[in-house]
């Protein structure tokens, strides 16, 4: 408070000297108040100062008046207001210059009654003004121990033109209350000011938030979550889907917080999006993105992420990564892996390798679940003070594996996001989760593998051939097929069936299994049982997973695919036996002979 | 395999004879697409195939679906029975504009 603190009412006993006294204290608070209610209507602080100058000017009844203020860390001393013979608004002094300096640096009011007697008075102004200072008063202002700077006044307009102690007492509780009152302008000052910028701050984060995905687009299979450390993020993701249902993820860094990276942020989240509309494959798209972040970025600031697509159909993500945190893929069995990035960030250098484009990394997901996340994730601090780390987040998603992917990120974040007001850096994580769509793709008919006990042991061999797994082969082995099947009784059409079932096995295992090299032998039995006939067909390429031999929906036109469909309608079934001893694969093709 | 083409009525018709398989397919896909890329509708005669696999489908549906990017007519005509059979495996009989002889398949395409 004041260095004179207004007391209480006891001190303002009736008498002759406390009345005066008493309208001093009025005088102070008038002031103070009347300064308080002007720098607040006013809201122009320079203004202000020069109506209190001369206030205070008139009520001590001097010729002139000038208010100081420190100034340069209190390196100067700067007039903002001046009363009486010339204007010196404006003018600096060192701050241990002249009385003034003399009273800021002491901390005390002082008079000096004759500046004719005093050494430190300078001359200075005088010379320059014409004017003659006789006497002069000087009080510093201070608020909470702080200096702030001082007010001056110069000859008493009335008598011999020199102070009266009593002038003194009277400037010093005034300049307590003008310290006050500018004071709390500045610090109102400062709050309208904080407060301007806080709104500048929180407009520009909606914006960011706008740039995120709102979760109600209808896609169930991609989550994400993004907590700011700050107002404003520099991480980012989104997702959003294909016209051909496919969905487009991506998840990144940018390096540095702040304004500048959220502005960078928005940058490469905008362009991946309109350029992720007509570039299709992942690691051409990122590297465009790549480009035009090298071209217009600010030097120094980079992104790392990672963008790719997603199709719900075949559980397949291709992506790239540029620089970023490994993500983490969790099986359906859940088994973790990792994928390092291989190139560097976007943002620093458009030679990836021999070429502009990212590599792209493919992977099947098989109702698993993959992972994208930046390090504020893993490198968070948990409650107990630790930090969080890739493991600790892999023990979390085991526990949280039949919970919506939704709620699962939002509680591996809380995880970090433990209510402390310092996070550590900004948490943003995404998942692309492949279990609900693996369900609606496993009802789609597969080749299921059959238990060698639903193998007919009691069966006779008709005939048995090994062809090498040549298409220019596949005519004679579709003659035996028809010949055989008629030489065991089955209808003309039965047989054509038949033939067609075979032929597609063949050709898809030239195609698949030995990946077209011609090399290879495929044995084929014909066999029969009772009312059935069985087709053994068994090759010696790498035992495939059977999940991938999957029919197509039919009324899906396009080329290709059409293969499996055909066996499963014309044979009555149609299954792999498990992977036999040294490799290969066996199908085993069943049809009753009507 | 044998494909023989030829130009009628402003109509490119392309007939292919032998079986369409794994062999042949890639040669018959090659054929068909050249065909369309000529900007002119496309008959396929498929009276003398005696036997297609699903290769050879997808060559048909391949070159159907460009054509009629182009927006050209795109017709099958005499499929043989064995092929229709294929063809209904893959419900691509209700696909495919499918007529009984050439001179239908004509008309059809000069509606």
């Amino acid at each position: 408070m004041s260095a004179n603190p207004i007391t209480s009412a006891e001190d303002l006993s009736i008498n002759q000297t406390t009345v005066d006294l008493n309208n001093h204290v009025y005088d102070q608070l008038e002031l103070l108040s009347e300064m308080s209610r002007d720098f607040a209507a006013s809201r122009d602080i320079e203004a202000s100062l020069a109506r209190a100058v001369q206030h205070i000017t008139d009520h001590v009844n001097a010729e002139g008046g000038a208010l100081f203020l420190l100034e340069d860390e209190g390196a100067t001393l700067k007039c903002h207001g001046s009363v009486g013979m010339t204007d010196i608004t404006g003018i600096t002094l060192n701050s241990d210059q002249g009385i003034v300096g003399r009273c800021v640096q002491s901390d005390k009011a002082e008079i000096v009654r004759d500046v004719a007697d005093d050494p430190n008075f300078h001359k200075g102004v005088d010379d320059e003004t014409g004017y003659t200072t006789r006497s002069i008063l000087c009080a510093p202002m201070r608020v909470k121990g702080e200096r702030i700077g001082a007010i001056e006044l110069i000859n008493k307009r009335v008598g011999d033109g020199l102070f009266e102690e009593s002038d003194l007492h009277l400037l010093e509780a005034m300049s307590a209350s003008a310290a006050l009152a500018i004071h709390n302008a500045r610090m109102a000052d400062a709050l309208v000011e904080q407060e301007k910028l806080a709104r500048e701050l929180e407009l520009a984060a909606e914006i960011q938030r706008s740039l995120l995905p709102d979760g109600n687009d209808g896609i169930t299979e991609v989550r994400g979550i993004n907590i700011p450390a700050r107002t404003v993020s520099g991480d980012f993701f989104d997702y959003f889907q294909l016209d051909d249902k496919r969905i487009r993820f991506n998840l990144g860094d940018v390096s540095g917080k702040g304004m500048n990276a959220a502005l960078l942020m928005a940058k490469t989240s905008s362009l991946y999006r309109c350029l992720g509309k007509t570039i299709d494959q992942p690691g051409k798209l990122l590297g465009r993105v790549n480009a035009e972040i090298c071209e217009t970025a600010t030097r120094g600031m980079f992104v790392t992420m990672v963008g790719g697509i997603y199709d719900p159909r075949s559980g397949i993500v291709r992506m790239s990564n540029a620089g970023h945190e490994p993500p983490l893929f969790r099986t359906a069995e859940g088994e973790y892996t990792d994928f390092e990035a291989e190139m560097p960030p976007v943002g620093i250098t458009t030679f990836l390798g021999d070429s502009d484009e990212y590599p792209e990394l493919e992977l099947r997901l098989n109702g698993g679940a993959l992972y994208i996340f930046t390090d504020g994730v893993t490198e968070g601090y948990l409650e107990d003070g630790k930090e969080f780390g890739v493991e600790g987040v892999k023990g979390l998603l085991d526990d949280l594996s039949s919970v919506e992917p939704g709620s699962r990120l939002e509680q591996v974040v809380r995880k970090v996001n433990w209510g402390t007001d310092k996070l550590r850096d900004d948490l943003t994580m995404l998942v692309i989760d492949d279990a609900a769509a693996f369900k609606e793709r496993s009802k789609s008919k597969s080749i299921d593998v059959v238990s060698s006990a639903a193998a007919d042991l009691n069966s006779d061999e008709i005939m048995r051939i090994t062809v090498p797994a040549r298409a220019d082969r596949l005519k004679l082995v579709r003659n035996w097929v028809f010949e055989t099947a008629r030489f065991c009784d089955c209808s003309e059409d039965t047989s054509h069936g038949m033939v067609i079932a075979v032929d597609e096995a063949l050709q898809n295992i030239i195609r698949h299994a030995y990946k077209n090299s011609g090399i290879g032998d495929i044995d084929i039995s014909i066999q029969r049982s009772d009312e059935k006939l069985i087709i053994v067909i068994r090759d010696y390429a790498e035992t495939i997973d059977t999940e991938t031999v999957r029919s197509r929906d039919v009324e899906d036109v396009r080329p290709g695919g059409l293969g499996v469909h055909f066996i499963q309608e014309v044979m009555d079934e149609a299954g792999f036996m498990p992977p036999p001893e040294g490799g290969g694969n066996v199908l085993r093709l069943v049809k009753q002979i009507q | 395999m044998n494909c023989e083409t030829r130009e009628e009525q402003g109509v490119t018709i392309a007939s292919l004879s032998g079986d369409v398989d794994l062999q042949s397919s890639p040669e018959v896909r090659k054929i068909l697409i050249e065909c369309v890329d000529q900007g002119k509708s496309l008959v396929v005669d498929l009276s003398g195939v005696g036997y297609i696999d699903s290769s050879g489908v997808a060559s048909l549906v391949e070159s159907f679906q460009r054509s009629r990017k182009h927006g050209h007519g795109f017709v099958l005509v005499a499929v043989s029975e064995g092929a229709l059979r294929v063809l209904k495996l893959a419900r691509l009989d209700k696909v495919f504009t499918i007529c009984d002889t050439l001179e239908e398949g004509l008309s059809s395409l000069n509606k």
